[in-house]
């Protein structure tokens, strides 16, 4: 791993660095060499580093999950109101059956142990609001929606989102920045409670090109997923941009590249090879929470095109007062967030062999 | 360039591949003949489902003793061939009609009694068990697990014939049997497949309908159930029933054609909605109001209370903000046959003025900042502010506006009674004066407000043993007391809006409880 | 650190005067066209909010109920009320002559309305007011509605920035320059944060804080900034891992500069540009943070909204007054855009690397 992180840098014969910014200290520019020797440590004490700070890192997420989850199942208990409150009040007897039924007529405590028990069977318990499902079957079926939509939005996100910075970088204070950058402000200021119905009203309604709402399954096939994807990816592709092109003008005036420019690569091998690289990784460290969030479902782009999705339910589960519900939620967010950080953490290390695990 | 963008539409593609190769084609729920929009994800177990959206679907599936005329809302007979109820109204038997499940079981008088064991059981732990609760002998006392089943009020004399017993000679109690509390169970597929029962390969029903399809969070698909008593009066082959929650999707793909009827209608589009010839507003068993916590000042004092009554113009409100067909009133009891509501304090703004300086505050004068707790919502909202302005203007008193979401409105509300005015809507379950005014008994569950009055109670309790004129004038007389002591602020009557085009689907009409059972919907 | 405290050297290791940086990034600022234009916008709509009670608008929680939803005009609003009515009587006697026998009691109501409007005209000294942007659901001002909507909403986002930036950076910077064990605690305490029920603990804040009377502005505050900072504190400590063995930190070490020097005068400095650019990135999610917020009780009450929920409420009826969303949604995209130009302006005009450049 330690190797395949090096070698990039190693072939284009470069130091890695992203050269002298600091004032006062411009003239360390003409000696490389210490960076060299640094570079040409012997491989094997790297490498050994390397799965160290791998196989440490993944330890430290089970603490992470045991906090999240053991201080997650208590603070929720102290919500007013609870999953059986409603405009008509239940007779007494009728919500003691209920708290009978779902074990929360016994201590926290024993309930928490229950809970731990049944969570790391796999278990997460029946939904006190679906009264027909349990929570893993509710989440078995609209988890995998939530993934086929936020990964298609993700995607457009990434790749034009890439693009667009890469072109006002490139074309910084011309036209094609001001424009790209002024769709990204769009992109980020209307919300996506705007986006959505607007693009509804426009394709759906006037054009009638693609549904009004619902899932690929139905009628329209994957028609349906266009206008829910695109209003997802906006906000995400506005991030990207926008981040994508301050880093690439960092990266454009670092001297690697400018070394790279004086070998007369052509100015595309310069990009793609050399300042991408460098570039991306502000935009990993947001990419990583945000692939969390983003397949997790959105609750108004959900609503606006009635997608079978996640991001509704988990929304009104804390509305609803759906105690295993909510949990299902905050294990599956968490988890998926801790884990992405990690790999986040991991890629660092390949995007920028100056990262040094220690 | 040119190249990323073939990346990524190839991308897009094998998602697609990967997804439409794991989906099978859902034919069947595409050729639904009528295609609603329920407005929320039902619960399909009768035993559990509590909300209206569940109620539509479980009226396809399932079917009573009788069932709700799709004109009226009164119970008509469906499964009952005939009933009797005993001279002194506590003893009521039905007679079956020759009838089978969807899996060719007979439908027997076992088969509703299972279904009230299984929705008292403390272990089922249903909601609606107190509706049972409430009339049947004994119920009340098995959910509280105290007694044995066999001391409910309920028996199968022969297969063909049930027998219920009652705590009183409630009139409504025929009507009752439509709701889903008193419906049949099929206890043989309940025990085969547990929780599951209810999932399309195991569910066994009895109404004109049988669940084929069931896409949680997406659209319920039913087809006609060939088993079905009266299968040949039942018009529509397949219905598909949408989960979706969003009112402007649900208009718009109710405008597109994509829905044939849709329920719940956002208010900032009423201007334009009402236009439309197939908007169906009626006036529903439901009141829209503002309760007093009655033991806290400045509102423990009737003229104050009746000051703030006096103070707010409904009419304005319901032309102006609501716009929806509602009905403004000064009555708690919507108006029933048989039954005149007893209107409470009008809208008068001198007289408000006059009330207030009696009560101690000319021109508003000392009086304490006011605030209305309300849960969040476009319409609650709306209606809050102008009540702010109508008590600003009309009595010169500051008010202030305290939104919150739902459960902790009810916490606030019914658990701790820490409020002053909070907003509150009752939705009557059967069409009775009762179902309206109970709940103002002393201790009630549902008496947020904390009003006490003896005389009201004893009104409530007596009718409870009466009947006919007799009980419709001790409610109207407890109303009476309800409204002269201002309690409540009743704003106006809710009313039901739906849009479907009645010039194309037959059997769909405008009902005070707002159900409509699928059975009676036809293509014109 | 530099190699003569009294003589800086631009990147020829030419000797340029000292400037203090702010100057010199006031110099650069005053020379970007973009970022002065979105300076200025900030400033106007700042004093606008400011000074909004001196200013002679109409009063934002005034109601007129006979001119409700009435469209932007600068005519007197009993004379658009007269055109308005007229509007919707044409259009239901036209529907009433196509048969529709079912809208007659609506148009004998739309009629008695424009009689009452009449009426209005001669005795309301409200008819005589000028709703230049249009009037809402009630009839109240959408012009005064929409100043007093941006001061909440503005402060929410300079709340929100302001947190993020100082908790954000420095709990980032910490993280990444230290490394090792306290970065990975450091940072899990991120994760478990972000994992935490959000929703759920807004909703006990509420209930523990909130009493009938008092105003929960405060809590909104602390449930904005309580979370602004996570992704902040990722991304910053992602730059400063890539940064901290940089030469130019090598030199500074080497030169004796303690922990805190390098952080601040060597470190931040060079990320600043991904700093600012995700400040103001996330203005916006502020802004819309609080419009949800607001939804669980937290923040303004109504009568008074802010931006979010002025645009909430106007997306419901876009079609019918499309006024109602594009005032209030004009007034928050061009603040937005103001900010991220003002944003791009000083990431350049902060940039290390432009210094002493002219």
């Amino acid at each position: 791993m330690g190797a395949k992180a090096r070698s990039p840098w190693l072939l284009f014969g470069m130091k890695p660095s992203r050269g002298v910014l600091a004032t006062g200290v411009a003239s360390l520019r003409a000696l490389p060499e210490p960076i060299r020797i640094r570079a040409a440590k012997p491989m094997p004490e790297e490498k050994d580093t390397m799965t160290k700070f791998i196989i440490r890192r993944f330890l430290s997420l089970i603490p992470t999950m045991f906090v999240i989850i053991t201080l997650s199942f208590f603070l929720i208990r102290f919500a007013p109101g609870g999953p059986f409150s409603g405009e008509k009040n239940l007779p007494e007897q009728v919500i003691q059956n209920m708290l009978k039924k779902y074990h929360m007529d016994e201590p926290l405590g024993k309930q928490y142990l229950r809970y731990f028990g049944d969570v790391l069977r796999g278990d997460f318990g029946p939904s006190l609001r679906y009264k027909d499902s349990t929570v893993n079957e509710l989440i078995n079926r609209a988890f995998p929606v939530s993934i086929v939509l936020g990964s298609t939005a993700l995607v457009i996100a990434c790749v034009l989102g890439i693009l667009a910075g890469i072109t006002s970088a490139l074309k910084q204070n011309k036209w094609q920045d001001y424009s790209a950058m002024a769709l990204a402000v769009v992109g980020i200021s209307v919300p996506l409670f705007v986006i959505g119905p607007l693009l509804q009203l426009a394709f759906a309604m006037k054009l009638k090109v693609f549904p009004v709402a619902g899932w690929i399954n139905g009628r329209a096939g994957m028609a349906a997923i266009v206008l829910p994807a695109i209003t997802l990816a906006l906000p995400y592709f506005a991030y990207i941009a926008r981040l994508s092109r301050a880093s690439i003008l960092e990266v454009l005036r670092a001297d690697y590249v400018r070394t790279a420019r004086a070998k007369g690569l052509t100015e595309s091998v310069v990009i793609a090879k050399h300042v991408l690289k460098g570039a991306l990784l502000p935009v990993v460290s947001f990419l990583g929470p945000s692939f969390a969030g983003i397949i997790t479902g959105s609750l108004v782009v959900e609503s606006t095109f009635a997608i079978p999705g996640v991001g509704r339910i988990f929304v009104q589960s804390a509305l609803n007062r759906d105690y295993p519900l909510i949990m299902a939620e905050v294990i599956i967010l968490s988890l998926l967030l801790v884990m992405l950080n990690f790999v986040v953490d991991i890629v660092y290390g390949f995007l920028d062999p100056r990262i040094a695990y220690k | 360039m040119k190249r990323i963008l073939t990346v990524l539409f190839a991308l897009m593609a094998v998602t697609a591949m990967l997804f439409t190769s794991c989906a099978p084609k859902e034919l069947t729920a595409d050729k639904a003949d009528f295609i609603m929009s329920n407005g929320a994800e039902p619960t399909i177990d009768p035993s559990l489902l509590n909300d209206v959206a569940s109620t539509n679907v479980g009226l396809g599936l399932f079917e009573g003793l009788m069932q709700y005329d799709p004109n009226t809302n009164k119970g008509v007979p469906a499964l009952a061939e005939s009933y009797t109820v005993s001279p002194d109204g506590l003893v009521v038997t039905f007679k079956l009609r020759k009838a089978n499940w969807s899996d060719g079981h007979a439908l027997t008088s076992a088969d509703f009694v299972y279904g009230m064991k299984r929705i008292l059981d403390p272990a089922t732990a249903a909601e609606y068990a107190y509706m049972p609760g409430m009339v049947l002998k004994g119920a009340e006392d098995f959910t509280a697990g105290k007694g044995s089943f066999d001391a409910v009020g309920i028996k199968a004399l022969d297969p063909q014939t049930v027998q219920y017993t009652l705590t009183g000679p409630a009139p409504y109690f025929v009507d009752m049997t439509c709701h889903n509390a008193f419906w049949p169970l099929p206890q043989w597929a309940i025990e085969k497949s547990g929780n599951e029962w209810t999932k399309p390969a195991n569910i066994v029903t009895n109404g004109p309908y049988t669940l084929k399809e069931w896409k949680p969070q997406d659209y319920i698909f039913m087809v006609k159930n060939p088993k079905y008593w009266d299968a040949k009066n039942v018009k529509l082959r397949g219905i598909k029933i949408l989960a979706s929650d969003n009112d402007s999707t649900n208009y718009n793909m109710f405008k597109n054609g994509e829905v044939d009827w849709m329920h719940g209608i956002s208010n900032s589009k009423i201007d334009e909605i009402k236009l439309r010839k197939d908007y169906q507003a009626s006036a529903q068993v439901a009141t829209y109001y503002y309760e007093f916590n009655v033991v806290r000042k400045p509102v423990d004092n009737v003229l104050v209370r009746k000051a703030l009554s006096a103070a707010i113009d409904k009419q304005t409100l319901v032309d102006k903000v609501t716009k929806g067909g509602q009905i403004p009133t000064a009555a708690m009891v919507p108006p029933m046959a048989g039954y005149t509501p007893q209107q409470g304090q009008a809208f008068n703004a001198e007289e408000g003025k006059k009330l207030l300086a009696q009560a101690g505050y000319p021109n508003g004068k000392g009086f304490p900042v006011l605030t209305i707790v309300y849960n969040t919502n476009e319409g609650h909202k709306a209606i809050a502010e102008y009540v702010q302005q109508q008590w600003k203007n009309n009595l010169n008193i500051n008010v202030v506006l305290k939104n919150m979401e739902f459960k902790t409105l009810i916490e606030l509300r019914a658990k701790q009674h820490d409020f002053t005015v909070a907003r509150a809507g009752w939705v009557g379950d059967y069409l009775d004066p009762n179902t309206m005014l109970d709940m103002f008994i002393t201790g009630s569950g549902n008496n947020d407000g904390q009003y006490a009055n003896p005389a009201y109670d004893k009104l409530i309790q007596d009718a409870r043993l009466a009947k006919g004129a007799d009980r419709m004038d001790m409610l109207q007389k407890a109303e009476a007391i309800l409204m002269g002591d201002a309690v409540i602020i009743p704003f106006y009557h809710y009313s039901n809006q739906d849009l479907v085009d009645t010039a194309k689907w037959g059997g769909w009409n405008a009902t005070p409880l707002g159900f409509h059972p699928f059975k009676y919907i036809f293509k014109k | 650190m530099s190699p003569n405290k009294n003589q800086a050297v631009n990147e020829f290791n030419q000797q340029v005067k000292a400037v203090s940086l702010w100057a010199d990034a006031w110099k650069r600022l005053r020379k970007n066209r973009m970022a002065l234009i979105g300076l200025w916008i900030v400033v106007i709509f700042a004093v606008i909010s400011i000074f909004a009670p001196l200013l002679p608008l109409l009063d934002y929680t005034g109601q007129e109920m006979h001119f409700t939803n009435m469209p932007p005009s600068f005519r007197t609003a009993g004379e658009v009320a007269l055109t308005q009515v007229d509007k919707r009587v044409a259009q239901i006697e036209a529907l009433v002559a196509q048969g529709r026998d079912d809208l007659k009691p609506e148009l004998e109501k739309v009629k008695t309305e424009y009689a009452a409007i009449r009426g209005e005209v001669q005795t309301n000294p409200g008819s005589k007011n000028v709703y230049i942007l249009g009037t809402d659901y009630l009839g109240r001002d959408l012009l005064s509605r929409t100043i007093y909507g941006g001061r909440i909403s503005m402060l929410i986002g300079l709340i929100g920035t302001i947190t993020a930036i100082i908790i954000g950076v420095i709990y980032g910077a910490i993280a990444g320059y230290v490394g090792g064990r306290t970065d990975n605690l450091m940072m899990r305490i991120v994760d478990i944060i972000y994992g935490l029920p959000y929703v759920m603990i807004v909703i006990i804040l509420l209930a523990i804080f909130s009493r009938e009377g008092s105003s929960s502005i405060f809590i909104l505050f602390i449930a904005i900034a309580a979370v602004s900072w996570l992704t902040e504190a990722r991304v910053v400590r992602g730059q400063i891992i890539s940064l901290k063995n940089a030469e130019f930190v090598e030199a500074a070490k080497s030169m004796g500069a303690g922990t805190g020097r390098i952080i601040f005068r060597h470190l931040l400095p060079n990320t600043l540009g991904v700093i600012i650019i995700f400040a103001t990135l996330s203005i916006p999610s502020f802004i819309m943070n609080e419009s949800f917020l607001s939804f669980l009780g937290l923040g303004v009450s109504a009568p008074l909204a802010s931006w979010g929920t002025l645009v909430s409420e106007g997306v419901q009826g876009m079609e019918l007054y499309p006024w109602r969303l594009l005032v209030p949604a004009t007034a928050m995209t061009i603040f937005l855009f103001a900010m991220n130009f003002l944003g791009d302006g000083l990431r350049d005009a902060l940039d290390p690397q432009s210094k002493n450049r002219t």
